[in-house]
């Protein structure tokens, strides 16, 4: 389980930062910047820059995501923004609107 | 995983609004304000810098900040904090250390206060603070508290669960050595206090 868990009534405007992975239920406006990694599930909403060794996406993103190993959008995802990753997995069903940079 | 509880890690760092409908743990950094129609707990070694609107509130780490709970706050023995409180319930175990004032009446004044208020100004109560601890550290350590506290305690008494009494003497003095360096050293680690403690305050904590 993820060491910090943001509930699905919870609503943080601000700046998250940390060393450890982060799971996302709630709603998040503002920056997320952590060590580890970004757990976003359905139903979550994030209006954020999200910076995570791997990010996962469930639910809906608006804002740049940087993942340094790995970004993934899973089915029922819905992301606007530019990902930025060495690695994207982009699964059916995923909607994303944005630019890729896979440093190639 | 726990669907109804927010954690906030050990490693992790909140600055912001923090505003919701569930229960909420601290066990990391939060700076800001923090809203929640439920608990909040912030764990030991949490450090938390923000006014608090809560309906209970439990504390055993490091708060700063104006608190208001519309049930109970309570301050176990490992809890330092600062600001001003209101709840109608308020429950100090011995060895918490607390500056500020409390208020058991009006909640909704208190809470008023509060919402007004800009984020993250939690010590706007040092100026009072400092003036009550001028007080208190050219005085001589009482033992028996003064008849001011004696008729607050006799007022709230039935109110206050059991150790509060006992506890009031070393919180007060123990916010009486915080205090005598500048109010922003806040928090200090208890064992660390006595160099900077005037000469009675030391003896007063050697005696007991």
């Amino acid at each position: 389980m993820a060491n910090t868990v943001i509930g699905s009534s919870i609503v943080i405007d601000g700046e998250i930062s940390g060393e450890e992975a982060i799971t996302i239920l709630g709603t998040v406006k503002g920056k997320v910047a952590v060590a580890q990694g970004v757990v976003i599930e359905a139903g979550a909403t994030v209006e954020a820059d999200i910076e995570g060794q791997t990010v996962t996406v469930s639910g809906k993103v608006t804002g740049n995501v940087t993942a340094r190993e790995k970004l993934e959008l899973r089915p029922e995802s819905k992301m606007v923004g530019n990902a930025k990753a060495p690695r994207i997995v982009v699964a059916d069903g995923a909607s994303f609107k944005g630019n890729v940079d896979m440093d190639v | 995983m726990a669907d109804k509880e927010t954690v906030i890690g050990v490693e992790t760092r909140i600055s912001g609004e923090i505003r919701g409908e569930e229960d909420l743990v601290i066990r990391g950094r939060v700076d800001g304000k923090i809203h929640l129609s439920h608990a909040l707990t912030v764990e030991k070694g949490a450090i938390v810098q923000a006014d608090v609107d809560v309906r209970n509130l439990v504390i055993s780490g490091t708060l700063v900040g104006n608190m208001v709970a519309s049930e109970s706050v309570r301050l176990l023995s490992t809890a330092r904090v600062v600001g001003d409180l209101a709840a109608p319930r308020v429950i100090m175990d011995a060895g918490a250390a607390y500056r500020g004032r409390v208020d058991m009446g009006d909640i909704e004044a208190a809470r008023a206060a509060v919402a007004s208020r800009a984020v993250a100004k939690p010590v706007s109560s040092s100026t009072s603070t400092v003036a009550s601890t001028a007080k208190e550290r050219s005085a001589p350590p009482r033992v028996a508290p003064t008849p001011k506290t004696a008729a607050f305690s006799a007022k709230v008494a039935p109110r206050f669960v059991a150790p509060a009494a006992s506890a009031s003497t070393p919180s007060s003095s123990r916010s009486a050595e915080s205090a005598s360096a500048a109010p922003p050293a806040f928090p200090r680690v208890a064992g660390t206090v006595g160099s900077a403690a005037p000469a009675w305050a030391k003896k007063k904590v050697r005696r007991r």
